[in-house]
């Protein structure tokens, strides 16, 4: 996990794990009104995939895990691509470099990759609770409609609704957990 | 120095109680020059360091061989002894209690 987060040009200081929860708090937050604001809108029917793509670029940003961009580093421990000849992004004027990466930056050593797994077997837990409750109601649709006649939005729109949530918390879960649980981190020794 | 005296006090999450600091400190070794020996993060020393995380025994023996020390000087499920008791047979006293004893 990177100490420190640079965002708009400026470098935020991630090694409290306070300022960590915090900045999850923030980013659950801002989804959950992203998704009323989206349901107000015109009732996920369209803006329903725009979640996800809030949510790839909130990984890409703050949390990290499936690419080299945010705080967690990727999960798979694999080094980023780079480009060896000029990227094809140069001819439309987007000066898209990444420098070379570190080796410290990708890889996991073995304590990330417990925390990594450990985080993992909890994000599923609590995946599959919502699945259980959406499995429910398929069911109770399924063998008594008028009980889900009674719910105040219909049972196909909280379905869509809670399997969009829990996509999102998929992609999301695993890097909240980590950082919210890892503890305060070492300070950093310049070398003697 | 109270880093290393904390260290060795405390388990931290882990329960295993180490001497990382008080040897890195005694060699001169930084976090960063030992995390890359040991091929790393340098955060996971720290957190090494303060007994938050138990290593592998792969990262263990590779402690040892670096220290050149066994693993049970590095480790101990029991706290360490203070290096002047051990050494000296003296206990552990208060600065003001040394000072009342030589006058």
């Amino acid at each position: 996990m990177k100490a420190e987060l640079v965002f708009l040009g400026k470098r935020v200081d991630m090694a409290p794990r306070t300022h960590r929860q915090t900045m999850v708090i923030l980013i659950y937050a801002g989804l959950a009104a992203l998704m009323t604001a989206f349901w107000l809108l015109d009732r996920w029917h369209t803006s329903g995939v725009y979640m996800i793509f809030a949510t790839i670029i909130i990984n890409r940003l703050f949390f990290g895990g499936y690419n080299y961009g945010g705080l967690i580093k990727p999960f798979n421990s694999r080094a980023p691509r780079t480009h060896i000849d000029p990227p094809p992004f140069l001819v439309l004027g987007l000066r898209l470099y990444r420098p070379e990466p570190d080796e410290r930056d990708y890889r996991n050593d073995e304590r990330e990759l417990a925390q990594r797994d450990h985080a993992h077997y909890r994000a599923y837990q609590a995946i599959s609770v919502v699945l259980v409750v959406v499995w429910f109601l398929c069911s109770l649709r399924l063998t008594m409609p008028r009980l889900t006649s009674f719910l105040p939005i219909s049972a196909d729109a909280l379905m869509y609704g809670l399997t969009l949530a829990a996509t999102v918390t998929a992609l999301t879960l695993p890097q909240a957990i980590l950082l919210w649980t890892e503890p305060d981190m070492p300070d950093f020794e310049p070398e003697n | 120095m109270p880093e290393n005296t904390k260290a060795k006090d405390a388990a931290g999450e882990s329960g295993l109680y180490n001497r990382i600091s008080v040897l890195r400190a005694e060699r001169g070794v930084s976090r960063q020059q030992l995390a890359d020996a040991l091929q790393v993060n340098y955060q996971t020393i720290g957190f090494l360091e303060r007994g938050d995380y138990s290593p592998s025994l792969k990262l263990a023996f590779g402690l040892s061989e670096f220290f050149d020390l066994p693993i049970e000087v590095i480790f101990s499920t029991r706290p360490f002894q203070p290096l002047s008791e051990q050494v000296y047979g003296k206990s552990r006293q208060a600065p003001a209690n040394l000072a009342k004893e030589q006058s």
